[in-house]
């Protein structure tokens, strides 16, 4: 199915750098004097590649045993995405020459899914990391990947259009067993969500990074495939060292010690909704003036669409930090402020 | 397929280009020099502009309880996701189009918030199993905004569309851009656009560059009914969405919690043969349509409401013209008498298989 998805983007890529081939007609200049005969993304194509690598590595089983790469400096610094490919005994990667090289590891990041690479070679092309947000809603981008390995040695990567849908954190995961993914994502419509495109570039319709292709992930809410970049800002601060995993891990899992004295109806599942049996006497929710059979909506931020997502989002909150919780109590919907107590042990 | 895509975006992108160029300030045309860079943030510009003015008839849906108790897979998803779900306003009085998608099963507890950030309960009203989409409605409310809305007749093919969702959590809707690709798809009922659709955009708007409603982003695959049918092909280029007029009267009909339109069932298997022209009956389910107007195996099915049947896919199209309770001509050759004769028969909705619940699995594509 994904390989067919590719397909028609790339028509539309087609498309577009026709369209602006044929542009000087309508503005009636004279075509011998515009460079831009092969369009916007024909230029941007061709200069890119110079900072593009494609990345070898181990494989296993199902999964793939290579990725794309971004060059971040000019002393051979490349930015992957992580992955097993990079376990193996040796990483190895293919300059936009065809030049092959042994690539060795810098740092890995595994919740950011980052990796960076180093060969032993200059590379006096490379894209600039911005820690400024690069691209809105709208712009038109182009991914630069090697999805399905498609490129073979010196041959260019594979183009894709399209235009950024949202810049968002939203929740997602790898595969089932995987930690959810977090940070911000800048998705785009464009299709990367295929073997081997992670770690590619997209950018923007005047050269500038937006960012890397990530590994393929899925959102929570839909259950599809996402397809987004992780922004310039975040794989600066990953250059930089300002990425600690054990911090990002730390805002992942928070407090889980508050307490709202609240006791759900457990009759079925916990894919039920959160309905409110008991309010304990003295707890915060007591004093908040919640009710049995009021059926919680949210707490905080999170929606609690059931049992579990309602437990989900207790573990999140902190004690003493006050909150809303939005409850539907017959037709209405009560929004309320609640301030968790401590858990007592 | 391809060919004809290729042949009709090329044509149709530098029309619009064309068009962009006239919309820019006004300039000597023949002095004026086209940045292309320019040309596309004008169009980024412009499909930011009309998200924007559909946003505040955008509302998200919540579900609570149940709405993933769905196990398996829809389409090709693993199973329908716990998350919100888009909806437009179409009435001042809380009126809201959605996807019958987003509610496979039936939650106990619906919320929608709309854009000026307000939660409130709202019901299921009729539901329309062909066209993929129904309404739900909020009460105690007035002067909601509602969008602008565009029948297909004022879309064109290889305009520019902008698909819009907030299905993957975001209050902020993502969107999408692509092209109309055809018009009269599924029955002549839904539009096709290469824009991403998918769980995250269902119920949501496919709008034009003028922020105009072009229709309702829905999953679809001619050759199912199936409630998950299309799903498989999410984020393809082959979109579907609905083109909507306010006073139609299948929008009308959904107000009533009550309705429910289903894809019509003739109750008859049949095929191809040889010896006949038309459709050779194998088989007529018992009290089906067909079977209380009299047609018995060995009969020969020659037209369906006045379109000739020459294969099952004509066939296929013909009924999706139509949906359940419709009354429809069938025009048939009689095994017994030898003779060709016009018999009329009402359209039911399709039986469901005992003890089963709704069939979600789109047959395999083969």
């Amino acid at each position: 199915m994904a390989c067919w998805k590719l397909k028609f983007r790339w028509q539309i890529l087609a498309a577009i750098l026709v369209s602006l081939v044929a542009l000087p007609a309508f503005g009636q200049t004279d075509p011998a004097d515009k460079p831009t005969s092969q369009g916007v993304f024909g230029e941007l194509c061709q200069s890119a590649q110079a900072k593009m690598v494609k990345v070898f590595g181990a494989g296993a089983g199902r999964v793939d045993g290579f990725a794309t790469g971004i060059i971040v400096s000019d002393d051979g610094k490349i930015l992957t995405t992580q992955g097993v490919f990079l376990d193996g005994r040796e990483v190895r990667v293919v300059t936009s020459d065809g030049v092959s090289h042994s690539a060795t590891i810098l740092k890995r990041n595994r919740v950011s899914q980052l990796s960076l690479l180093r060969i032993e070679r200059g590379t006096p092309d490379y894209f600039q990391l911005s820690s400024e947000p690069v691209g809105q809603q709208g712009d038109f981008v182009v991914a630069l990947t090697n999805a399905f390995k498609v490129a073979d040695h010196e041959e260019p990567l594979s183009a894709t259009a399209g235009i950024i849908s949202l810049r968002s954190t939203i929740e997602a995961w790898i595969n089932k067993r995987d930690l959810a993914f977090g940070g911000e994502l800048v998705l785009i419509d464009a299709i990367t969500s295929n073997p081997g495109a992670a770690g590619g570039a997209v950018v923007t319709a005047d050269g500038k990074l937006v960012g890397m292709v990530g590994r393929i992930i899925s959102s929570s809410d839909t259950n599809t495939r996402l397809n987004y970049a992780v922004p310039s800002s975040t794989l600066l601060k990953f250059i930089n060292g300002e990425l600690k995993e054990k911090e990002q891990k730390k805002v992942a899992q928070s407090a889980g010690n508050a307490e709202l004295g609240i006791v759900l109806f457990k009759l079925g599942g916990r894919s039920d909704p959160a309905y409110v049996d008991r309010v304990r006497r003295g707890s915060p929710a007591k004093l908040a003036g919640l009710k049995p059979d009021d059926m919680i909506v949210s707490l905080g931020e999170t929606k609690t669409a059931t049992v579990k997502a309602y437990q989900d989002a207790l573990e999140s909150l902190s004690p003493g930090e006050e909150i809303f919780v939005i409850v539907k109590r017959g037709r209405e919907v009560l929004r309320i402020a609640i301030t968790p107590g401590e858990k007592a042990e | 397929m391809i060919r004809f895509h290729w042949t009709t975006i090329l044509l149709i992108g530098i029309g619009l280009l064309a068009d962009a160029a006239a919309a820019l300030p006004q300039q000597d045309e023949a002095t004026r020099e086209l940045d292309p860079i320019e040309t596309m943030m004008l169009t980024s510009k412009a499909m930011r502009l009309a998200t924007e003015k559909v946003r505040p008839s955008l509302v998200t849906i919540e579900a609570y309880g149940g709405v993933a108790s769905v196990q398996g897979k829809i389409g090709g998803i693993r199973k329908q996701g716990e998350g919100n779900t888009t909806g437009i306003i179409i009435t001042p009085d809380g009126f809201i189009i959605t996807s019958t998608f987003n509610f496979v099963q039936k939650p106990p507890i619906i919320t929608v918030v709309t854009s000026d950030g307000v939660r409130r309960t709202a019901s299921l009203m009729g539901r329309d199993d062909i066209r993929k989409i129904c309404l739900l409605k909020i009460d105690d409310v007035k002067g909601l905004p509602i969008p602008e809305f565009v029948g297909s007749e004022n879309a064109t093919v290889g305009q520019w569309a902008v698909s819009v969702g907030v299905g993957y959590g975001d209050t902020t809707p993502a969107i999408s851009m692509g092209i109309i690709s055809a018009k009269n798809r599924i029955g002549g009922r839904a539009i096709q656009t290469d824009a991403n659709i998918s769980p995250a955009n269902y119920g949501g708007p496919l709008v034009n560059l003028e922020g105009q409603v072009l229709g309702i982003c829905v999953p679809m695959n001619p050759q199912s009914q199936a409630v998950g049918a299309g799903v498989e092909w999410y984020d393809s280029g082959i979109g579907f969405a609905i083109p909507v007029s306010l006073n139609a009267p299948f929008i009308e009909r959904l107000k009533n919690p009550d309705f429910k339109a289903a894809p019509p069932f003739i109750g008859i298997r049949m095929r191809k043969v040889p010896e006949h022209e038309g459709l050779w009956v194998e088989e007529v389910v018992p009290e089906s349509p067909a079977d209380l107007a009299g047609i018995r195996r060995e009969d020969v099915i020659k037209e369906i409401a006045g379109e000739v049947v020459g294969d099952v896919m004509a066939l296929r199209s013909a009924l999706n013209r139509h949906e359940c309770g419709d009354e429809i001509e069938v025009k048939v050759w009689f095994e017994e008498t030898g003779e060709t004769e016009l018999v009329k028969l009402v359209l039911v909705s399709p039986p469901r298989p005992k003890g089963e619940g709704p069939v979600l699995e789109p047959p395999k594509i083969k």
